[in-house]
């Protein structure tokens, strides 16, 4: 029995939603286990820390609501803002080619994060549950998972798994902070960062779709703080900056384009652009959601292959390293490169090559799974740049 | 020990559908989004029906019709919720199947509809274990349990986690057969999902009588067992005929 529809429909929006979920799930359990046993007793002096989201006004139980709702407001709005002026110029020092500068300063707020904030968290549990260790094993336990953790962020080599690990572990710590602002304000603060994340994803010039943009179309990573929901089964790397260019953007139509744009000048780029754009329907970003799916989904079963081996016919100068990488694993995958078309494919499997397509689509079905996987996590990049922020000001 | 108490409950309310969740549910992406959808259908569902009851409440007659009453229009509620909630599948097993043509895929079998009924009442059903059961059951962490005069032979949390056993149950299994009823036209089976709603609300009202729980967990549990058994026989039947549609 061929394996029926439901088990490829929405993997990328499931692998998107359990790191969510879990996160959710732990930071409710953490704050739950280690609030004060019994609620009745008196509050034990809430310690009021000024950061970055409260700047503005300082919440005391004494105060009316409209006061309370009016400084809940500034302090949104002035959040909102230091966040977008921190963003911007993330996006800026990305235009100016600082990668470096940016990915050191991922790794040292990743630290700070995990060291001090995760270690703060640690040393209320111990506490809490009156777990017995001395402060030296202490010390070099918090140690050892503040450089692994850091060590996950850019470095290749780790295993992905662990690397969403420390994403989600990351989005846990920082959330747990949250719960300790003053209730007004982290209401208002979450609507007014539920719409920023809005705006700054899906309008137009928003900075965190320009930033996606522009890294899809220099086909890098973007050095930032991001969970990628890519498959935990190791996979021929070649494919991965292709993918990404591929989906973060989409807008742009195949891999190929991508690559080309990375070897070529300017000039060129546009020729090769016009070229693909009568090669291919283009798919709308924002369209209606089932639609861009759908075709984003056709262009991801057939792009990779068919825009590879085309690119490699026609064009033989600078051959990057992953696209000939990909361009061989697939030879060797499909003994007939050529029959890549998503219109044939129902003769190709019944003429035997079956098990091998199959196993190329569901591939690119989890290629395109990353792609939006990416642009979704924005929502961990947000995370980070409140760190920044709330870093900043204390 | 009092740990162990409070997920002992909880598994005991929630572990069949945990294990359903694992084996069947957790393997296809579409039946997870399923589940999520139906539960927070669920759970708006009973958004709605307390704002409506909230000017009623508390009840202060010390009659019992008036809970009837709240009981019997929650589930009118809830069941029409279900002829919509058919509706709108209708009109998603449409579009799969589109999208199972283009991208050259078989359609949905007959298996797949009935997973999805299938997540579609788990949802229904863990909402409802969640809301009525989990919900209480923070204090059971704690270091004692809890008596009710009325049934003075069970701790509280253990008459809740029952009861949501049960009625976890009968929301997952009569989801399936209310598909297959609307899908087959069979009038049975359309009535026959409400009517067990119905009277397993109504059994719960026993629990008010001194000692009811000695009776009214075992009718429940009776009501749940004539679910499930329908169901699979139900079951049975279709896929035992589609076999040997597919054999001809």
């Amino acid at each position: 029995m061929e394996s029926s529809i439901l088990a490829s429909i929405g993997v990328e929006i499931i692998g998107v939603m359990s790191p969510v979920s879990i996160c959710m799930f732990l930071v409710v359990l953490l704050v739950y286990s280690l609030s004060p046993s019994n609620p009745f007793s008196s509050p034990s002096s809430p310690i009021s820390i000024r950061t970055a989201a409260n700047l503005v006004y300082l919440e005391s139980p004494s105060d009316s609501t409209a006061q309370k709702l009016e400084g809940a407001l500034l302090n949104a709005l002035v959040f909102v803002v230091l966040i977008s002026i921190v963003t911007f110029l993330l996006v800026v020092l990305y235009y100016y080619n600082f990668t470096n500068f940016l990915k050191n300063y991922m790794r040292f707020s990743a630290f700070f994060v995990l060291a001090t904030m995760g270690g703060s968290i640690f040393l209320s549990i111990i506490q809490h549950f009156s777990i017995p260790v001395d402060s030296i094993t202490c010390f070099l336990l918090l140690f050892n998972f503040t450089v692994v953790g850091v060590l996950s962020v850019f470095s290749g080599g780790v295993p992905i798994f662990l690397r969403q690990a420390y994403m989600v572990s990351l989005g846990i710590i920082v959330a747990t902070w949250f719960t300790k602002l003053p209730e007004w304000t982290t209401w208002v603060l979450l609507v007014a960062l539920a719409l920023y994340d809005l705006a700054a994803v899906l309008a137009p010039g928003g900075p965190l779709k320009l930033l996606v943009e522009l890294a899809s179309s220099r086909d890098e990573e973007l050095p930032a703080l991001i969970y990628e929901a890519r498959p935990t089964v190791s996979r021929n790397t070649g494919n991965r900056g292709s993918s990404l260019g591929l989906l973060v953007g989409g807008v742009s139509d195949s891999g190929s384009v991508e690559l080309q744009a990375v070897e070529h000048d300017n000039g060129n780029i546009n020729v090769v652009d016009n070229r693909s754009n009568s090669e291919y329907t283009s798919v709308e970003v924002g369209s209606f959601p089932n639609e861009d799916r759908d075709s984003g989904k056709d262009q991801g079963e057939s792009s990779p292959l068919v825009g590879h081996s085309r690119e490699r016919h026609t064009s033989s100068s600078g051959s990057s390293e992953y696209s000939t990488v990909v361009v061989g694993s697939d030879r060797a995958r499909d003994p007939e490169p050529e029959i890549v078309d998503e219109e044939m494919s129902p003769l190709v499997e019944m003429m035997g090559v079956g098990n091998n397509r199959e196993w190329t689509r569901r591939d690119n079905a989890e290629v395109t799974s990353r792609g939006t996987a990416q642009k979704a996590a924005a929502t961990r990049n947000r995370r980070m740049m409140m760190l920044g922020c709330e870093r900043g000001a204390s | 020990m009092t740990l162990a108490a409070g997920i002992g409950y909880a598994l005991l309310a929630l572990g069949p559908s945990l294990s359903l969740f694992v084996s069947v549910i957790s393997k296809k992406p579409f039946l997870i989004l399923t589940v999520l959808s139906s539960t927070l259908l669920w759970l708006s569902s009973l958004i709605v029906l307390s704002g409506v009851w909230r000017g009623f409440l508390p009840l202060k007659s010390t009659s019992r019709w008036p809970y009837g009453l709240l009981i019997f229009t929650s589930i009118a509620f809830q069941e029409g919720l279900r002829v919509l909630f058919w509706k709108v599948y209708k009109r998603l097993e449409d579009l799969l199947d589109d999208f199972a043509d283009r991208v050259s895929k078989p359609r949905l079998y007959q298996t797949d509809k009935m997973e999805i009924a299938l997540a579609g009442g788990l949802g229904h059903g863990v909402a409802h274990a969640v809301f009525f059961c989990l919900s209480l059951l923070t204090p059971a962490f704690g270091p004692a349990t809890f008596f009710v005069d009325r049934c003075s032979q069970l701790p509280f949390f253990l008459v809740s986690a029952i009861i949501a056993l049960a009625f976890v149950t009968i929301h997952t299994f009569s989801m399936v057969i209310a598909f297959n009823g609307y899908a087959e036209g069979n009038k049975v089976d359309q009535v026959f999902v409400p009517v067990v709603h119905l009277v397993a609300g109504m059994v719960t009202l026993v629990n008010f009588a001194s000692g009811g729980c000695i009776i009214g967990i075992p009718l429940l549990y009776f009501i749940a067992s004539l679910t499930l058994i329908h169901c699979g026989k139900m079951v049975w039947r279709r896929l035992t005929e589609n076999r040997s549609r597919q054999g001809n």
